[in-house]
């Protein structure tokens, strides 16, 4: 799905962040959503491609997509019921 | 969701080794903000770094920096456990740890390892 049609909920600029900030501010970001949120996460550290993924999985949360805009990477993730 | 994972993180590598003096403080934040409970144990030269001040000094190229780490670690809910020896060896007294620092002996870190998920030790 293109991120056009997703809304974001919020958005996270992890841009410049280091592990495990980006993940860290994500996780902090998501706790004050509601299932079904969605937010969307800017990151800049080239290892955040895995630990975005990793964290969306292991937190019962929902990868919609990511992509790459220049230098930075945008993830967008929905927030799982019961989280 | 799955019941509540933890983690004892034992760090042993002080200011001088900063690089694996802050890999434990990076992989303890990634499990915290993964709701893994995450219980940090410091021996040996490690528990320089909870010496207040400490932490603000510690920084390896291409890594999170230690005085933006600990305060991560702190305010996410991570214990902090400081090896009593170790402390008295260096004369460090509760007095001159950072906030939330306990030191303890051997059966407290044994009864948080043989309780926990898993152990990484560096």
């Amino acid at each position: 799905m293109a991120e056009t049609e997703i809304q974001a909920t919020v958005v996270v600029d992890a841009r410049g962040l280091l592990c495990p900030m980006p993940i860290v501010k994500t996780a902090k970001a998501m706790k004050e959503l509601v299932p079904g949120d969605v937010l969307k996460v800017m990151a800049t550290d080239r290892g955040s491609v895995a630990d975005v993924p990793a964290w969306a999985g292991s937190t019962g949360n929902e990868l919609l997509e990511w992509h790459q805009e220049g230098e930075t990477f945008v993830f967008l993730l929905r927030k799982g019921e019961g989280v | 969701m799955a019941e509540t994972q933890k983690l004892v993180i034992m760090v042993t590598h002080g200011p001088d080794e900063p690089e694996l003096a802050s890999i434990p403080f990076i992989m303890a934040g990634g499990a915290l903000a993964s709701d893994v409970e995450v219980v940090m144990g410091f021996q040996a030269d490690a528990c320089l770094l909870m010496k207040k001040g400490v932490a603000e000094t510690v920084a390896a190229a291409g890594y999170t920096v230690l005085g933006e780490l600990l305060p991560t670690i702190q305010e996410l809910g991570g214990k902090l456990l400081v090896c009593s020896p170790c402390c008295q060896r260096r004369g460090l007294t509760e007095a001159d740890l950072v906030d939330g620092a306990e030191i303890v002996a051997a059966g407290r870190f044994v009864a948080e390892i043989t309780s926990a998920t898993n152990t990484l030790t560096y």
